[in-house]
């Protein structure tokens, strides 16, 4: 239930302010994609924290490059 | 590049949030339930009823404050902050005015009112007193003596009163520097028998407040109970849903507005029954009432509250807050994110203390904003920079998969992880600036530290909007523009720095999303222009210094432009 909220901000964010803004993604699939997954497959509290991870992970001095969820 | 993307991405959440946010909580609570006026029984002790306002439940007799004030004997207040006087009929303080403060910005404005006497348009006022059984307790027309003419911080004042059948009632007043009062209330008995009496202490106001109570903002009933704040109530909740109950060790309660609070604060030693409430004739009200105590023959007993009457200054709030009032400087509803809006309220305040100008603190925050954020900037552009060595590579992978797009984007990424290279910030430099930019939002809307405070020539007050707009031809003509037509001349700055930066930007290859930046900027001019200046001036500063860094930042490395970066988007 919570997880499917989560997933319903996520795509919310690719139909919205994702779509506006200039690519950044430094990953594949992007962090919105990448949460989406998460929650479906682990859950609201594993899933988010996977997202979470991720999102710790997407800056310049982060990874790059191919990145599924695990 | 990503610098604006940030800025969009925080204001577009923020309208989200305040628009949408408002939207949505006005809809889910529609003001159509019958009101319920059903007092919840006390307990063994008939509760109180301080609501009981006599003038104010017929509003016929609402007179002018000055005819008000001229009828019942009274008490001056004056300390360094306020103004006004206690009323003795009834022991109310009813009267003040908070003189550091002004009504407008407008040379001969009045200070703020924040208490008006029952009987006057506005009423709002404390009361102290005891409920009890078996003996007279002083009521609302009960006329104290008072111990001296004036309450000042050097000089407490005591009212008294008997009631004729043994039993005299003191209220000890005094008032600190700041906007506490203390209100001793003693109950000497000289009677044969024991007594009970029940101490109270209430705030009524006449109407609701005028400032608008939102999803961003708390603003109407307010109180810590057990520790924890309570702002779940508007005054529309207290007419739809019927009074609220409350128990609760010590903690505080009252009426806060935007800049204002009104707080009772119980003895954090004792019991209260806490109470949000309408009065009969339609007021609002809040209160306690502690246990009742029991005063054997011969005996006094007393009960320290306190009242807060004042603005609230975040500095003040938290000194009360360390001295023993617990929580109170969550009357300012700061919200989830109080623990990031702290610091940056205090890194703002404290640049205002050191350059004595709102304004150039606020650009002072923007740059510390920037340099924190510029390796990251730099890091992206040596990253550009460095993909010159991989051009040929990547030519090479274009002409395998011209017709396969996705495999293409893969094999990129896949290049540039073996070669430790990637042009793309990613996506944490931007949610990072959100809470910065929203955090800078709520503190121009909440913080009274920021009211009435110029920057420079027209810009009188950095928390209202850009008052100068060229729609009237900057006031020459004899009209007010209606606020979403008001285009100031700070927001019309802001679209243009936007669209220069912009321009620096290499061009999306997409062709709607190129018709989208084109539009944005004058987009966003207009979504801006209703919101608070420093808001404005802070974005303003932002694009500039971006402007500056992009060009510093191109000039270091000149490869970083012609490199196809928008070909290895993926989205």
């Amino acid at each position: 239930m919570i997880a499917k909220l989560l997933i319903l901000i996520a795509k919310g964010w690719q139909r919205g302010p994702s779509l506006i803004l200039p690519p950044s993604c430094r990953f594949q699939p992007s962090c919105s994609a990448y949460a989406i997954t998460a929650l479906g497959r682990y859950g609201a509290l594993r899933g988010s924290w996977l997202a979470a991870r991720r999102l710790l992970r997407c800056h310049p001095w982060g990874g790059s490059g191919y990145d599924p969820v695990p | 590049m990503n610098d604006h993307r940030n800025m969009i991405l925080a204001i577009v959440l923020s309208a989200i949030i305040l628009f949408g946010w408002g939207f949505v909580t006005e809809h889910y609570f529609p003001t159509a339930t019958a009101p319920s006026t059903k007092v919840v029984e006390g307990k063994q002790v008939a509760l109180p009823q301080p609501g009981a306002d006599p003038s104010a439940d017929a509003p016929v007799a609402i007179r002018s404050r000055e005819a008000v004030l001229a009828e019942t004997p009274r008490v001056a207040i004056q300390t360094p902050r306020l103004e006004g006087s206690i009323n003795l009929t009834g022991a109310r303080i009813d009267d003040l005015v908070l003189t550091t403060y002004r009504e407008s910005l407008a040379k001969d404005s009045p200070p703020i009112r924040l208490l008006s006497p029952s009987g006057t348009s506005n009423a709002y006022f404390a009361g102290f007193g005891w409920t009890a059984q078996g003996v007279a307790a002083p009521a609302a027309d009960t006329v104290w003596q008072a111990s001296g003419n004036r309450l000042t911080p050097t000089t407490p004042v005591t009212l008294s009163w008997d009631n004729g059948q043994g039993q005299r009632f003191e209220i000890r007043f005094s008032v600190d520097d700041g906007y506490m009062f203390t209100a001793d209330q003693k109950v000497i008995n000289t009677g044969n028998g024991a007594i009970a009496a029940r101490p109270y202490a209430l705030v009524s106001r006449a109407s609701a407040s005028q400032d608008p109570d939102s999803w961003t903002m708390h603003v109407g009933p307010v109180g810590v109970f057990n520790g924890a704040a309570n702002y779940d109530f508007g005054y529309d909740d207290i007419i739809d849903e019927g009074d609220q109950n409350f128990t609760s060790r010590g903690g505080w309660l009252g009426f806060t507005d935007k800049y204002w609070l009104t707080a009772l604060v119980a003895d954090q030693g004792s019991n209260v029954d806490a109470s949000f409430r309408r009065g009969p004739s339609g007021s609002f009200q809040t209160d306690f009432a502690a246990a009742p105590a029991i005063v054997p023959a011969g005996k006094a007993v007393s009960y320290q509250s306190r009242f807060f009457a004042g603005a609230k200054e975040v500095q003040l709030l938290e000194k009360y807050t360390d001295a023993g009032v617990p929580r109170l400087d969550k009357a300012i509803d700061w919200g989830w994110f109080e623990w990031f809006m702290k610091p940056i309220f205090s890194l703002l305040n404290w640049l205002y203390d050191v350059i004595g100008n709102f304004g150039l603190a606020i650009i002072g925050l923007t740059l510390i904003v920037r340099i924190l954020m510029f390796p990251i900037a730099q890091k992206q552009f040596r990253s550009m920079a460095g993909m010159r060595v991989l051009q040929p590579k990547m030519k090479a992978l274009q002409d395998r998969y011209k017709d396969d797009k996705p495999k293409l984007q893969q094999e990129m990424l896949k290049l540039y992880q073996e070669e430790k290279v990637n042009p793309m910030a990613g996506c944490l430099p931007i949610l990072i600036q959100i809470p910065i930019f929203y955090a800078l939002y709520k503190v121009l809307m909440l913080a009274v530290e920021m009211r009435h405070k110029p920057f420079f020539l027209w810009i009188k007050d950095l928390s209202a909007h850009d008052p100068l707009t060229p729609v009237n031809l900057f006031g020459y003509l004899p009209f007010t523009p209606p606020t979403f037509l008001a285009l100031g001349v700070l927001p019309i700055i802001l679209g243009i720095t936007m669209w220069l930066q912009f321009k620096l930007n290499p061009p999306p290859m997409d062709p709607v999303q190129k018709q989208v930046f084109a539009l944005m900027p004058w987009v966003f001019m207009f979504i801006m222009a209703p919101f608070a200046v420093g808001l404005i001036i802070y974005w303003i500063t932002n694009n500039i210094l971006t402007i500056a860094q992009q060009k510093w930042l191109y000039s270091r490395h000149p490869g970083a432009l012609d490199q196809p970066v928008a070909k290895a988007e993926t989205k």
